[in-house]
């Protein structure tokens, strides 16, 4: 406590870019999301979509080659451009859901810290409720009666983590509201816009950022777990999870089709994972003694 | 509890009424005759309005234990879910056990050993580990240990042994996110003054590691236990696909598949009870950990005595 | 009672991290007889605490480094004990009260347990579980709490009680020393009196020494035999009580400390408060520290550091003590040098 009790004052995201920047590992995580999203964004100029689809009856069940990287699938499709093209599917879901399940679950969450009583205690009861149900039951039981499709899939997974982002940001929003700095400046007559938005929200913003950060790797591991089961996208689209699920059957003729979008999906869930890591140490400097 | 229960029923009850079709069409598919699929519906009921169902529906599960009749099979839901329960709870059992094993004991070593390059190390790999889907590690683990070592089976759950690859599958995701929290509140205890104070009493480091800082870690990671467990079912289910186990996951997808509505609806209230169950329990035990908490029980329990 | 019982000498502390290093504690020396009190004063982030778990040998461990000195206890070197040997000094020779006893319990243990802790780490008499229990129902009734208590958890009791609890862990093994870290800081008002005088009747009864860490002038006054100011990670005066409180000569910081403070007695008095901030602890001036808020400060304090002047039991660290005290010898030699 005697120590370092006044820091010289740096601007706020200065300092906290400057902390990030000293992770190795955030910064690594960086650069591979930096590097997906790219494949992502470029695909159809590192290889046409053509080429995912394309049957190549004489090349079926290659093994890795110089013309076929990856190899082939049962059909002679070749697994590169697919893992490439797939990479859309991935990210567009994880980002998606986490925006959508995030904006929804402010909105609840604010809303409940915000007015209390009543509104409170319905929307935290109704939550309580979703709560009961496992993420993945939720999930499944919205693909059985919607079908499967991208759409649904999105609402699906949207709909399993919204619960958990309410309580989150409920309690985020409740702890800020507390400190003796909102107080104050609404006992010199701040009005309530301004106190939302120049106290509760910015110093609520990191623990709801490092959270969003982490689910969408969540979303993604989810997404692809729903494919794979034959609950999500649905082949032939070139999804991951789909792509894994198709190769199971030969897992033992062909291990290869299992191992590259499986890579893939952990790097990415990793990027994502690895940045809300840094994210967390960046934002709360007292970690590092 | 039972209000709770309630509503779970509900949530499930209505989603899955949005399910398209009625059941004598799926049964007996669209070229059936009208007359044929009319009398179908009345059978099952479904000509009533939708409270109705609801409450008969909950009715029947609290005095018969009736959890409807599968379109698919035309048996009660209830027999093929007792038939398959029991591997998915083993699974996820097992697989809860082994995730806190592992994850509880290599958060506390972690957080203990800060900054050594074991913990470097261990938060990485927790953090990979983090990030792969529970069943891809299912199949990296049958090519390895079933299909080149030959140490394993791959399918069924007939024996214990067939448990071994899928409790893996399931826990060492889960408990990469465990020693994350373990490590976490570990080291956020041992920034707390008591931990001073203890020291300053002169306790060696094992003294103030296992009886101060550990039992006050562990409560936020005990807190998350229940939802913990929901994890491993899900993880079970998704496993249960890998390996081909006769349990609820694949009794969902199946039945998911074939549109046979009272299954899936009998299936997911069904681990949602038992998962309810499992956080009730958990809150229990928090109780005996943190002193505050028992004595709030024990007031609420005098109070109504 | 006159027996040295610990003495630090030009003790210096750094904090280091990746991104700076902090000077803490800067050459402070001390030394504490059997039985005594002594006051460390200063503001916040003076380094008094900083001070005192280096004694304790409590300071983190990745960071904290003792650049220089030595903290000697009944003639053994403290900085050079093993582990193991400094455990056994802990709680039984040294013990420490910290600030705030709304964090410094356990909320998952007992108080009982707690208290008999020190007790059971240090049973060098083979004292049985009954002897200790015992043991620990008299150090209760000592503090003020019925020994029935024992038995309730941390979370049933008032802030003022729980700091009777911590005095009793840190007393139980009747240790020659107790540092006691701001322990009225956090604590009401009418609480602060009661706790400070119990912590002097437990000191009078036992013999045992305090180095009683506050900013409260008061509160220095009333309990301390010697008093060490400190400002900047240095100890600024240093004397004993009549020398802070009633001597001739002082540091501006000590006049300034005094001058913080309302009094009852003189009416007229208006309070002045010192200017300014202390200096960063991670770029100290190169002359005194304290200059930068010094109203007599001149052109050499802004360029040395300037030396301790002694006169009896009185330390003062200052240019201008150094002028006043040189200043017959001095007008001797202008004097010849004139002539």
């Amino acid at each position: 406590m005697d120590k370092k009790n006044k820091r010289r004052k740096h601007s706020q995201l200065k300092e906290f870019w400057r902390r990030f920047r000293k992770n190795r590992t955030a910064i690594l995580g960086l650069v591979i999301l930096a590097v997906i999203v790219c494949i992502a964004v470029f695909a159809d100029l590192i290889v046409p979509y053509a080429r995912c689809i394309e049957q190549v009856g004489a090349d079926r069940l290659q093994p890795p080659n110089p013309s076929h990287w990856f190899g082939t699938d049962e059909l002679g499709r070749d697994l590169f451009s697919r893992v490439v093209h797939g990479a859309r599917y991935s990210l567009f879901v994880g980002v998606v859901t986490s925006l959508i399940a995030l904006a929804i679950g402010a909105v609840l969450g604010a809303s409940a810290a915000y007015f209390g009583g009543m509104v409170d205690n319905v929307i935290m009861r109704i939550i309580d409720v979703f709560m009961c149900v496992p993420p993945i039951l939720l999930s499944l039981a919205v693909v059985s009666a919607l079908g499967t499709s991208l759409r649904n899939l999105i609402i699906a997974i949207t709909i399993s983590c919204i619960p958990g982002n309410t309580r989150l940001i409920r309690s985020v929003v409740l702890t800020v509201a507390e400190q003796d700095y909102v107080e104050a400046a609404r006992s010199y007559g701040t009005t309530n816009r301004r106190i939302i938005f120049r106290y509760v929200l910015p110093n609520a913003m990191g623990p709801i950022i490092v959270n969003t950060t982490m689910m969408i790797s969540d979303m993604i591991l989810s997404a692809a777990g729903l494919s794979f089961i034959g609950m999500g996208i649905q082949p032939p689209a070139p999804e991951w999870g789909a792509l894994l699920s198709n190769a199971q059957t030969y897992i033992f003729t062909a291990p290869y089709l299992l191992f590259f979008p499986g890579i893939f999906i952990i790097l990415t869930s990793l990027s994502f994972n690895l940045v809300g890591d840094g994210l967390t140490d960046a934002l709360d400097p007292k970690l590092k003694d | 509890m039972i209000p709770v229960l309630l509503g779970v029923s509900f949530l499930v009850f209505t989603i899955l009424s949005l399910t398209p079709g009625d059941p004598g069409s799926i049964i007996l598919g669209i070229t059936a005759k009208p007359e044929d699929i009319a009398r179908l519906n009345a059978e099952f009921g479904y000509d009533r309005p939708f409270f109705v169902r609801f409450f008969t529906y909950i009715g029947n599960i609290v005095f018969h234990l009736d959890l409807g009749t599968s379109y698919a099979t035309r048996q009660p839901v209830i027999n093929s879910i007792m038939a398959r329960f029991p591997n998915t709870l083993l699974l996820a059992a097992m697989a809860m056990a082994v995730e806190c094993l592992l994850g509880v004991s290599m958060g506390i070593i972690s957080a203990v050993r800060q900054y050594s390059v074991l913990d470097r190390v261990m938060v990485v790999v927790a953090l990979v580990f983090a990030s792969i889907p529970g069943f891809w590690l299912g199949l990296m683990l049958i090519t390895v240990f079933s299909i080149r070592l030959k140490l394993l089976p791959v399918f069924g759950a007939d024996t214990l042994r067939h448990f071994i690859l899928p409790t893996l599958t399931v826990s060492l995701t889960s408990a990469a996110g465990l020693l994350r929290l373990t490590r976490a509140s570990m080291l956020e205890t041992v920034r707390q003054e008591y931990i001073r104070t203890a020291q300053a009493k002169g306790a060696g480091e094992r003294v103030v590691i296992w009886k101060h800082a550990l039992r006050n870690a562990l409560i936020p990671v005990i807190t998350s236990m229940g939802t913990g467990f929901g994890a491993s079912l899900g993880g079970a289910i998704i496993a249960e696909t890998v390996f081909s186990m006769p349990g609820m996951g694949t009794l969902m997808t199946n039945a998911i598949r074939q549109k046979d509505v009272p299954t899936v609806m009998g299936a997911t209230l069904f681990l949602a009870v038992m998962f309810s169950v499992v956080v009730l329990i958990v809150d229990i035990l928090y109780a005996f950990i943190d002193p505050r908490i028992k004595a709030k029980y024990r007031n609420e329990g005098r109070g109504r005595g | 009672m006159n027996n040295e019982l610990l003495q630090v000498k030009n003790l210096s502390v750094q904090y280091k991290t990746d991104l700076e290093t902090v000077y803490a504690v800067n050459d402070v020396s001390f030394s504490i007889c059997e039985g005594e009190t002594l006051g460390l004063v200063g503001e916040t982030g003076a380094g008094k605490t900083t001070t005192a778990l280096g004694i304790m040998g409590l300071l983190p461990k990745r960071t904290a480094h003792i650049t220089g000195g030595s903290i000697s206890y009944k003639g053994r070197e403290l900085t050079e004990l093993s582990k193991k040997e400094l455990l056994g000094v802990r709680g039984k020779q040294i013990s420490m009260i910290f600030q705030d006893p709304m964090t410094a319990l356990n909320p998952v243990l007992t108080v009982g347990d707690q208290i008999g802790e020190t007790l059971r780490l240090h049973n060098t008499e083979n004292l049985s579980g009954e002897a200790i229990e015992k043991k620990v129902d008299e150090m209760l009734e000592m503090v003020g709490i019925p020994p029935e208590r024992k038995k309730e958890y941390p979370y049933q009791f008032s802030g003022g009680m729980r700091q009777r609890v911590v005095i009793a862990i840190a007393l139980i093994c009747d240790p020659s020393l107790l540092i006691a870290d701001e322990p009225t800081t956090a604590l009401d008002v009418t609480i602060q009196a009661q706790i400070l005088s119990m912590i002097c009747d437990l000191q009078r009864k036992y013999g045992t020494a305090v180095i009683m860490i506050t900013h409260d002038m008061g509160v220095v006054a009333e309990t301390c035999d010697k008093v060490a100011i400190m400002y900047a990670g240095q100890i600024v005066e240093y004397g004993e009580l009549k020398d802070i409180f009633t001597g001739d000569d002082h540091h501006p910081y000590t006049i300034g400390l005094f001058g913080s403070i309302p009094s009852l007695t003189k009416k007229y008095r208006r309070l002045t408060p010192i200017e300014g901030l202390m200096p960063d602890p991670t770029t100290l001036p190169a002359g005194c520290c304290f200059a930068e808020r010094c109203s007599h400060c001149q052109e050499i304090c802004r360029r040395e550091k300037p030396q301790p002047v002694v006169s009896g039991s009185h330390m003062i660290r200052c240019h201008a003590a150094d002028a006043h005290l040189a200043a017959a010898s001095d007008f001797f030699e202008k004097d010849l040098s004139r002539g």
